[in-house]
């Protein structure tokens, strides 16, 4: 006889709650043609009330170390967790989201008829992401990841006007179809190496075996970090985010670039950290090198663009390769406050370049922000924050976060990489540098751009949240230093 | 109360804020007024500080406990005098930019926080904190080279920010070394100066950090061969930038070498000895000859600088009571000279558009105050007897003639060539019949500006009369500084170039 498995709602509520969200949204659509607004309305609604699952899921999450009672957290007949780590993803996903549709409305109202599209497709790209998050098992996790990943895809080519936007999606596409592949080899590998697919069955495999001939789980694992590295855009598989960021309507970019990188980089610390941790002396070599190599190619390749958007996707290179330093330090709580902070700094910088450059073209070249400073002083001195945070300096939650991943990787031997990763840091400021120098120090006569309500919280939220975790960290370090997986 | 001196200037810059940005010639004058309370405050700090070894004042609030960082302050007789001298070249650097037309709140707003930090690197005794101020201090520094500086002000606030950055990013990486050592070694995590002292390093871990350390502060000082940031920042830095930068910024670099470098790793110390020595006298030289042949008088004090801050470096290295004390002295009157040295520059810039020397000649007979003042303080930058130069040059030629001779033989000769190059360009300049027809219409230095050079002048004399007044708060933390490398290390200061243990004992002189 076959035992159904046993159902919590709980462990899913915040993708349900999505998923059906996304639905609502769609049907509503279809049925009554309302406003775009009235759809924004049920989307804030769904994401109001799926961080009040997460909410309620850390509460179970905190109860269960209180209670030294893991099991409650496992879900699904253990595909599913509800741990503190997946927890803490979530609330960065969920904020993200927030930020993006928020920073995105101009553009989302300006689809008209398709808004609803781009709504339902948000909202199911981070239902999809969130369950990856979350996931114990890898198959799951592979379906969590492609969910995101196709919204992510078809919202990349969303301006199906302008050839860039095309060009955009059929590369993110292919690219992304590739890594996907990648990935789910890479899984099937291990499976043929250990014979399990759930995160903690592998470590507890290691944690018992001792595996003779593990060329099939090394092959493997090659082939799951370079599946998520796609994904984070790490070097060498980055190829495809400069142009995807800047041929993608701006208005989306920033949540597209910040939620993959959530939910790849929480995926790659669940399977390295927690089912391969012991296995390490296999996977941190590559990691670092990886790691290093991204940080020197995102640096240096950001100091010759003439795009900004192209620049921030350089950055976003170079930023993986702080976050896998963090992962090669092999604390969580390094990555998650970096993966926070970063998020919400990437998505103020995108909320500029759309105040900027528009919500839907593809330009947005340097040019376009000679002499800001003059023109709306306030726009340029966030994005001076902005952009000083991801550069990392001190007062910035930015510098808090590389503190954080280069004092665990320090610890866990790895000094080399600490050192290529503040000489990346040095490199970077140059061409952080540049766009502070093109708003302040070039004068130009251009007008000053309008700047939308929504934009205007979503950039004052940023910068409000990059100074403040910069200088009283505590909180959130806290938080992300609770959140530990299973 | 430390605190409070350095939230001062953050809260003056946010008043300066919200000053409607129309009503310009508010300014100035506001920010003046402002940046006088930190003075103040600092002098009321330097009244009721007692001469002893160690910090007083102390404050230490928990910052973020998992991590051990702490906002943890204190001021002993090494940062007071450079406490005191910051909040004092504020005002002076503020109130001579009357040139600067636009955006002038937003001047002063970096200027305040420049301030802020300045201090906060002077009091940080948390190296966590210590590095959160050395590194914000750029960003003020930069806009103000990068937006109000000359012609090719974007490339020296860029180069500035660039190499400076990249000493104190390979600091970073030897302050996570330390910190990551320590709770290793003592099972919790601590950023405090003290707690780091303590950390057991092998010789090998303790040189590269060591050298990690001196290279951040050798590229502010700047120390030879690093120093080719410093002529392109200060000839395209505003006035008043150059007085900051020139009388305060550089004093983090020597300010470090002694507070960190001689605390952290004395044995590492000890042996660097010689190679720190011959790269602060080979600058001293260095400075001094390239000074000589200097077209540009703001280049040409800038040369100097790198002369000087030689002076402060050897003085450092030397490990003596004369030595420690003349370079906590000298990085005062460094500032002291060079920043009012900048102010003349500046001056007779924003009457004649040009710093060359040979578009000058005979402004003695044009500008007679104008040319006392410039003569008085190339007196001090010489080091003549009774002016404040002497003192620390002095207390450094024979501090460091105990323990490096044949150094301080040759250094004594950048004392000759600061004579030369000095007297030689005041002789270009101020000499002769006035034969330009631009030269001949200047006019001489108003009020305002006497004003401006007045308190320089008279704190000149007060160091070189009465240095006693400073030294006696210097010495104590000074001899501690001695005392502690002497116990941890098998160096022992020979005589006669120790004072004694009179101050450890307490028992005053």
């Amino acid at each position: 006889m076959i035992t159904p498995p046993e159902i919590s709602w709980i462990a899913i509520a915040p993708d349900l709650i999505l998923a059906l969200g996304a639905a609502v949204v769609l049907l509503v659509d279809v049925q009554w043609k309302p406003a775009v607004r009235v759809l924004g309305m049920v989307t804030g609604f769904s994401l109001v009330l799926a961080v009040g699952a997460t909410l309620v899921q850390k509460m179970a999450a905190e109860d269960a170390v209180l209670a030294a009672d893991p099991g409650s957290l496992v879900a699904f007949s253990g595909m599913i967790l509800m741990d503190g780590f997946a927890v803490f993803a979530r609330f960065a996903l969920l904020g993200a989201t927030a930020l993006g549709v928020l920073a995105g409305w101009r553009y989302i109202e300006g689809l008209g008829r398709r808004g609803a599209e781009a709504l339902a497709l948000i909202m199911l790209a981070t239902a999809g992401f969130s369950i990856m998050v979350a996931s114990n098992n890898l198959v799951m996790m592979f379906l969590g990841l492609e969910v995101g990943s196709i919204a992510l895809y078809v919202l990349a080519g969303m301006s199906r006007e302008r050839p860039e936007s095309d060009e955009a999606a059929i590369k993110y596409f292919l690219l992304g179809s590739f890594a996907s592949a990648f990935f789910i080899y890479g899984v099937a590998l291990i499976y043929a190496g250990t014979g399990q697919f759930a995160v903690l069955n592998i470590r507890a495999f290691f944690d018992q075996f001792v595996v003779t001939s593990p060329a099939v789980v090394y092959i493997g694992i090659g082939l799951v970090v370079a599946g998520l590295g796609f994904k984070v855009s790490a070097a060498p598989f980055h190829s495809w985010a400069p142009d995807v960021y800047q041929g993608a309507p701006a208005g989306v970019v920033g949540y597209m670039a910040a939620v993959a990188k959530i939910a790849g980089f929480a995926a790659m610390a669940r399977i390295l950290l927690t089912a391969l941790g012991d296995l390490d002396s296999t996977w941190l070599p590559i990691v670092a090198a990886l790691a290093a190599l991204s940080m020197l190619v995102g640096s240096t390749f950001a100091l010759v663009q003439g795009d900004v958007r192209r620049m921030l996707a350089y950055s976003g290179v170079a930023h993986a390769g702080f976050i896998m330093t963090g992962v090669v330090g092999g604390e969580t709580q390094g990555i998650l406050f970096y993966l926070a902070v970063y998020a919400v700094q990437l998505l103020g910088a995108f909320a500029v370049v759309v105040a900027v450059s528009g919500a839907s073209g593809a330009r947005s070249s340097i040019d376009d922000y000679r002499g800001l400073a003059r023109r709306s002083p306030g726009l340029a001195g966030s994005f001076a924050v902005l952009l000083l945070g991801m550069a990392g300096l001190p007062l910035t939650s930015g510098f808090i976060a590389k503190f954080g991943v280069f004092a665990d990787a320090w610890n866990s031997g790895y000094e080399w990489l600490v050192v290529v990763a503040v000489l990346a840091s040095v490199i970077a400021f140059a061409f952080y540098l540049r766009i502070i120098v093109a708003m302040y120090m070039d004068e130009a006569d251009v007008e000053a751009p309008a700047l939308v309500p929504t934009v205007r919280w979503v950039v004052g939220l940023t910068v409000v949240a990059t100074i403040a975790w910069g200088i009283f960290p505590g909180s959130l370090l806290d938080l992300a230093a609770n959140a530990l997986p299973l | 109360m430390l605190t409070a001196l350095i939230l001062l200037p953050v809260a003056a810059a946010v008043v300066m804020m919200v000053v409607p940005g129309r009503r310009k010639e508010l300014h100035l004058p506001l920010g003046i007024a402002l940046s006088v309370l930190p003075l103040a405050l600092a002098g009321y700090v330097f009244w009721i500080f007692e001469p002893a070894p160690g910090f007083q004042l102390v404050e230490l609030v928990s910052w973020y406990e998992p991590w051990g960082i702490n906002w943890f302050l204190g001021i002993d007789g090494i940062s007071l005098p450079m406490v005191v001298l910051t909040t004092f070249l504020v005002p002076i650097a503020l109130a001579a930019s009357t040139s600067i037309k636009t955006k002038t709140k937003e001047f002063v707003v970096y200027t305040l926080l420049l301030e802020a930090g300045m201090i906060g690197v002077f009091l940080a005794l948390d190296l966590f904190l210590f590095f959160v101020f050395f590194e914000a201090i750029l960003i003020p520094m930069y806009f103000i080279i990068g937006i109000w500086g000359g012609e090719r002000r974007v490339y020296a606030a860029v180069k500035f920010f660039i190499y400076t950055a990249l000493g104190s990013a390979l600091m970073l990486g030897g302050i996570i070394a330390l910190a990551v050592s320590y709770s290793s070694q003592f099972g919790s995590p601590s950023f405090a100066l003290g707690d780091l002292a303590n950390v057991d390093l092998s010789p090998g871990s303790a040189r590269w950090l060591f050298a990690a350390f001196a290279l951040a502060f050798a590229i502010k000082v700047p120390l030879f061969p690093f120093h080719t940031w410093l002529p392109d920042a200060h000839v395209e830095a505003p006035t008043g930038g150059s007085v900051l930068l020139a009388g305060v910024l550089l004093k983090l670099g020597t300010y470090g070498l002694l507070r960190f470098n001689l605390t952290l790793f004395p044995e590492a110390s000890v042996e660097a000895v010689p190679i720190m020595g011959t790269l602060a006298v080979v600058g001293i030289i260095y400075g001094a000859v390239v000074s000589v042949v200097q077209p540009d008088l703001k280049k040409l004090v800038a040369y100097s600088s790198v002369s000087h801050l030689g002076f402060i470096v050897l003085g450092t290295f030397a490990l003596t009571s004369g030595g420690l004390q003349g370079a906590v002295i000298q990085n005062v009157n460094h500032g002291l000279t060079t920043g009012a040295l900048f102010l003349l520059v500046g001056m007779i810039y924003e009457r004649r558009h040009t710093k060359k020397i040979e578009d000058f000649g005979g402004l003695q007979k044009v500008m007679p105050i104008y040319a006392g003042f410039f003569l008085f303080m190339i007196f001090a930058s010489i080091g003549l007897p009774g002016l404040n130069g002497f003192v620390g040059e002095f207390l450094i030629l024979i501090g460091s003639y105990t323990t490096l001779p044949s150094l301080a033989v040759v250094a004594a000769g950048g004392v000759i060539l600061a004579a030369i190059y000095l007297l030689w360009a005041y002789e270009r300049v101020f000499t002769g019949v006035p034969e330009k027809e631009e030269n001949k219409a200047l006019s001489d230095l108003s009020a305002r500006e006497i004003s401006l050079l007045a308190p320089i002048v008279a704190l000149v004399l007060v160091l070189g009369l009465f240095p006693g007044v400073l030294l006696d708060k210097i010495a104590p933390s000074t001899e501690a500084v001695l005392d502690y490398i002497e116990d941890e290390t098998a160096y022992v200061v020979p005589e006669p170039g120790r004072l004694g243990d009179v101050y450890v004992a307490g028992e005053g002189r």
